[in-house]
């Protein structure tokens, strides 16, 4: 066990300095074998299976099991073929021709053409129907033109980048034109269907959902693994919401994978010799605290930063996660390709640093609980958490924070939980001073274009500059990894020099199995738990 | 005949007022029904328009309210908010299970409250004082506790019952036990109390005297005694299952209403809210029937009285 934590430490270090992002231990399941069955408890259940209304990262292992995209993404932050084995882009950006696979069919027996492909992109349209993929991933979407069953040509009303991201994200996922007349199209299910390795046949709310093999798939990207059909005959998903029943599932053999091991539980796995641990970091944000800048004590830098300094961050992460959290030093997740390596270590842990800009900020004085004052007003900031969205310990996290802030410079951190309803309202009325925000987009790009320009939906920070917006904006439309990796480096150090935020961990994801379950792996990109196409179980 | 029209008028009186209770509760209280579904997507005055209009929400709340109860009466409970089905199918899968949990757990509590109650009343007072013990360490647990601490002994730990899920019988054990230990060691509480001011009554003392072994006693005559305030509370108990349920159904990865509740009140999801309230209303109106009823079995003077 001390051996293994060891390592996860020393995995943790190489990832602090900008290298893979997967770890974990190996497995005995010997080479793939067709057949058998597998039972896989994972934390949420989907509030839909339609993959057109996907918006829970928690979801996404489910989605590539039974839907596909035209693209998927590679480990480089590039696009390889999967529904579509070609797309090349006009000199002006404006117009995507895509050359569709032939042969593949959805579940319930349609062709799969560009007819399907049009269809699907006017459904998205359809008002009501995904009213968040048309205003943003397909808000620059004219018009689609089918030129034969496999060709199509979509125009764009300006060049847009990232629709290549879309036409790999589970929102561009195809479903059967023929499900669309399903009554239960928004919420998914048996009726509406895809094309992927795995049929969906059955779903019990509140319990599991159960996929068994396409026979005929064999239209797999060439990174999934494995070609033809999946190994499994059969998967079935369990949800079981408490990570304590979970692991126990697991190590009574109960079910044979688990999604979601939290630090308390990790230490219990590692001991255990039959069972295989993975995790991986994601992409997309760190776990972070924003300052709110749009009034005091947060709209002065000197009070944010000795926020950021006052923290001894490795200790408190140390203490809530035990070793398992690899610290964040920007906005971007270090498993992203952008992340800026040159952050690491530029700031924090500096309490004399931290008391001495708020002496000179003005909150000089201490009242009688050691809480510093200003002009008899205490240093008092808010952080209010929606209980629903609170995982991974950042309820305790929240707490070490306040205690750490508390001890090293005086400043009153309080800390509340509430519904998310009491949550919403307090963010409408500005009643913050501090919120938290992580995001697992595939691409850190999408996540700070939702973050950073001003009047941006999770813009509750309030600092934005015009260069900042058109940093932000090129690094959207532009397609050249490495002009892209230069645009969101300035990004982050513009962020880091005006203390936007507090960068705390980077968020992972874990797989536990038995170690006779062979091809679990993470989605490149994504850094999620894959789907379960090339898994195999040694029985 | 109009006793009966009466209790059936009361009825629908409880249920529309539930009804209207939740709604005002989930009008009044903080957040918005579209800030939840646009969670921490992309936001703009579009979207919001496109999803406010979908759900019919751009109308005033009283339309709103009175289109409600006009479907009602159609028995139509509309569509959920969040999960895009109807109300019907979301519910509907969700009852057996829930009943069938119910059920269990009403079982396992009569029978851990009466064996409780008979076998310590007025007995010694160590075991007296160590069973009360018990129970009251049982009613205080949170169900949660009790969920996992059944779960690691006898699933993790011994592996005779699954972890999970709606399967069979053995799967329904361990659930229903979490909630069954709490509700009978408080039934249990109270039936015993009545059951010793029973055997203080003098006719206990005759029965004794006619030569009646003690738990004779007990079993034929003091039970129907302490029976009235138990079976009143075990009305109301058993409502209250439905609130536990949500705790053991997450625990054990179960289908049910429970979770189905706390999920549509955290999300807004107003259709979803009102039918489980109705539906639990409607529950409460059947129990509170049922114990009525109960009296007059169990006491023969209830009986004369109803008749005069």
């Amino acid at each position: 066990m001390r051996r293994r934590l060891l390592a996860t430490l020393a995995a943790a270090t190489l990832l602090a300095t900008g290298c893979s992002a997967t770890e974990g231990s190996g497995t005995d399941a010997g080479a793939p074998i067709q057949g058998g069955s597998l039972t896989w408890a994972v934390e949420t259940e989907p509030i839909t299976f339609n993959p057109h209304q996907y918006a829970q990262a928690k979801a996404r292992l489910l989605v590539w099991n039974s839907f596909e995209a035209l693209l998927t993404h590679d480990d480089k932050g590039g696009y390889l073929p999967w529904l579509a084995t070609a797309w090349t882009a006009s000199p002006d950006g404006l117009a995507y021709t895509f050359t569709l696979r032939g042969g593949v069919t959805f579940h319930d027996g349609e062709r799969f053409t560009a007819a399907a492909v049009k269809a699907n992109l006017d459904q998205l349209l359809v008002p009501g129907y995904a009213p968040t993929v048309a205003a943003t991933q397909l808000k620059n979407y004219a018009g689609a033109d089918v030129v034969n069953d496999t060709t199509l040509v979509v125009r764009l009303k300006q060049p847009d980048a990232p629709i290549l991201d879309f036409f790999s994200s589970p929102q561009g996922a195809q479903v059967s034109p023929k499900s669309f007349g399903s009554p239960d199209l928004k919420a998914g299910g048996p009726s509406v269907v895809g094309t992927g390795p795995f049929i969906l046949d059955r779903y019990t709310k509140g319990q599991e959902v159960h996929y068994r093999k396409n026979p005929v798939y064999d239209w797999a990207p060439e990174n999934a693994g494995h070609q033809g059909t999946a190994y499994l005959d059969e998967v079935t998903y369990r949800f079981l919401k408490e990570s304590a029943v979970r692991v126990g599932a697991l190590t009574s053999g109960q079910v044979d994978v688990v999604e979601g091991v939290p630090a308390t539980e990790q230490e219990l796995l590692a001991g255990d010799p039959e069972l295989s641990f993975t995790k991986q970091l994601n992409s997309g944000t760190a776990y972070s605290y924003y300052f709110n800048q749009t009034h005091a004590p947060f709209d002065d830098e000197r009070v944010r930063r000795a926020f950021r300094d006052a923290v001894d961050l490795d200790a408190v992460l140390n203490g809530v996660y035990r070793g398992t959290a690899t610290r964040a030093w920007s906005i971007v997740s270090p498993a992203s390709p952008f992340y800026d390596a040159t952050l690491a270590k530029s700031y924090g842990n500096n309490p004399s640093g931290a008391n001495a800009l708020l002496d000179q900020a003005g909150w000089s004085q201490k009242d009688g609980d050691g809480f510093r004052t200003r002009d008899g007003k205490r240093l008092t900031v808010r952080i209010v958490l929606s209980a629903p969205f609170v995982r991974d310990r950042r309820d305790v996290l929240a707490q070490a924070v306040q205690a750490a802030v508390k001890q090293s410079a005086g400043i009153d951190l309080q800390v509340r939980i509430v519904d998310q309803g009491t949550a919403n309202d307090a963010i409408a009325k500005g009643e913050f001073e501090l919120f938290d925000n992580s995001r697992a987009d595939t691409d850190a790009g999408a996540a700070l274009s939702l973050i950073l320009p001003k009047g941006a939906p999770i813009n509750r920070h309030g600092y934005t500059t015009p260069e900042l917006e058109t940093l932000v904006a090129q690094g959207a439309a532009t397609t050249d990894p490495a002009k892209r990796k230069e645009i969101y480096t300035r990004v982050q150090r513009i962020l880091a020099d005006n203390a936007t935020l507090l960068p705390l961990y980077a968020p992972a994801d874990q797989i536990a199995a038995r170690r006779t379950v062979g091809g679990l792996r993470f989605e490149p990109t994504a850094g999620v738990p894959g789907s379960a196409y090339n898994v195999w179980v040694n029985r | 005949m109009t006793a009966v029209l009466k209790r059936l008028g009361g009825s629908v009186l409880v249920l529309w007022a539930a009804a209207t209770a939740a709604y005002l509760a989930l009008r009044l209280s903080p957040g918005d029904t579209v800030d939840t579904l646009v969670g921490d997507g992309p936001d703009t005055p579009q979207i919001r328009a496109a999803i406010i209009a979908d759900l019919g929400l751009d109308k005033p709340a009283v339309v709103q309210y009175l289109t409600y109860l006009w479907r009602l009466l159609h028995g139509d409970l509309g569509r959920s908010y969040v999960l895009q089905r109807p109300v019907v199918d979301v519910i509907g899968g969700q009852v057996w299970p829930t009943v069938k949990l119910t059920l269990l757990a009403s079982a396992f509590c009569v029978v851990i409250a009466l064996g409780l109650a008979v076998l310590t009343a007025g007995r010694g007072r160590w075991l007296r004082g160590f069973v009360s013990g018990v129970e009251l360490t049982v009613v205080s647990a949170p169900a949660f506790l009790i969920g996992i601490l059944l779960l690691s002994l006898f699933s993790f730990r011994l592996g005779w019952f699954p972890v999970s899920g709606d399967r069979d019988a053995a799967a329904l054990v361990l659930p229903a036990l979490s909630l069954a230990l709490p509700l009978g060691g408080l039934l249990s509480q109270v039936l015993r109390e009545g059951l010793e001011r029973a055997l203080e009554e003098p006719f206990a003392l005759t029965a004794r005297a006619r030569g009646l072994t003690s738990y004779a006693v007990v079993a034929r005559h003091a039970l129907r005694h302490a029976l009235l305030p138990t079976v009143t509370l075990a009305g109301t108990l058993i409502g209250f299952m439905l609130s536990a349920a949500v705790v053991v159904e997450r625990v054990f990865g179960r289908p049910g209403l429970g979770e189905v509740a706390t999920e549509a009140v955290g999300n807004k999801d107003i259709p979803v809210v009102l039918a489980v309230v109705m539906l639990a209303a409607a529950v409460y109106v059947a129990l509170s029937t049922l114990a009525d009823l109960a009296y007059l079995l169990i006491d023969p003077r209830l009986r004369k009285e109803a008749a005069a």
